[in-house]
């Protein structure tokens, strides 16, 4: 259990420092109840960048059908989990 | 009045060229204005993930491993495209797409997505399903006739090359 918290933790610090470093901002600013389309300021670039430095950090595969799914943070943090557990 | 197969025939056509016209007109517009259409679908057949070999890539945009070779290098060049040599079998040559290349076939991929999603929502769901089982039934029966003449130029080309072969023979 203790473990899984940890992994949680430490994907969670990645997808919050990607995150910022495509946005341009603090990752202070982001916390993990906010949402992608209304509090995040993604253009569809920036998303995809996003993505993919996402995908390429855990090799894993985050196709538009499983994103459609992600509305906040939190939701792609368990998102990542869930294919890092698969992998 | 145009007759039945008159409206198919033209809408059919329409669709096809006015999705690549717009398809283009998006491409100049946007983030990608380097890539041509043509360019786009070498990486969309390539792919966001694994590497891909000259060979599988040229026979899924149905061309010669000499006519990719010629697209790749202008790829490379341009940061879409990586290149490397088999690390155990140097003769063949393995294809992926940069961080630029996934980003520029992933925006595409929306492109469509999105198009498609503007289309559909003009619909109640049995009508959506209607639409997409008759799109299908096009689908498959223009892709049988693709395979007709693959299958054609198949045997022609084997019946080619019988001939040379017989012709060496003889001489």
């Amino acid at each position: 259990m203790a473990d899984s918290d940890n992994l949680r933790t430490k994907v969670k610090e990645d997808v919050i420092r990607i995150m910022a470093e495509t946005l341009e901002i603090s990752p202070e600013e982001i916390t993990s109840d906010l949402a992608f389309n209304t509090d995040l300021p993604f253009d569809s670039l920036q998303l995809y960048e996003f993505v993919i430095d996402v995908e390429e950090t855990y090799n894993i595969r985050l196709p538009d059908e499983l994103l459609d799914q992600v509305k906040t943070v939190d939701d792609m943090i368990d998102v990542v989990m869930k294919l890092m557990k698969k992998a | 009045m145009l007759n039945e197969e008159e409206h198919m025939s033209e809408a059919l056509t329409r669709i096809f060229e006015n999705v690549v016209l717009t398809e283009e007109k998006s491409l100049q517009a946007g983030y990608f204005k380097d890539l041509s259409i043509a360019e786009m679908h070498t990486l969309t057949a390539i792919g966001p993930y694994e590497a891909r070999t000259m060979t599988n890539t040229a026979e899924d945009l149905g061309i010669t491993t000499g006519t990719l070779t010629v697209a790749i290098d202008r790829l490379v060049k341009k940061g879409y495209v990586h290149r490397e040599r088999d690390k155990r079998d140097k003769r063949i040559v393995r294809i992926s797409l940069t961080h630029n290349g996934k980003l520029a076939c992933r925006m595409n991929s929306k492109f469509h997505r999105v198009l498609a999603k503007h289309i559909l929502a003009g619909y109640d769901e049995k009508d959506r399903k209607h639409l997409l089982d008759l799109v299908d039934e096009v689908d498959r029966y223009v892709e049988q006739q693709l395979k007709r003449y693959d299958s054609s130029e198949n045997v022609r080309a084997t019946a080619r090359q019988v001939a040379t072969d017989t012709n060496k023979e003889k001489k």
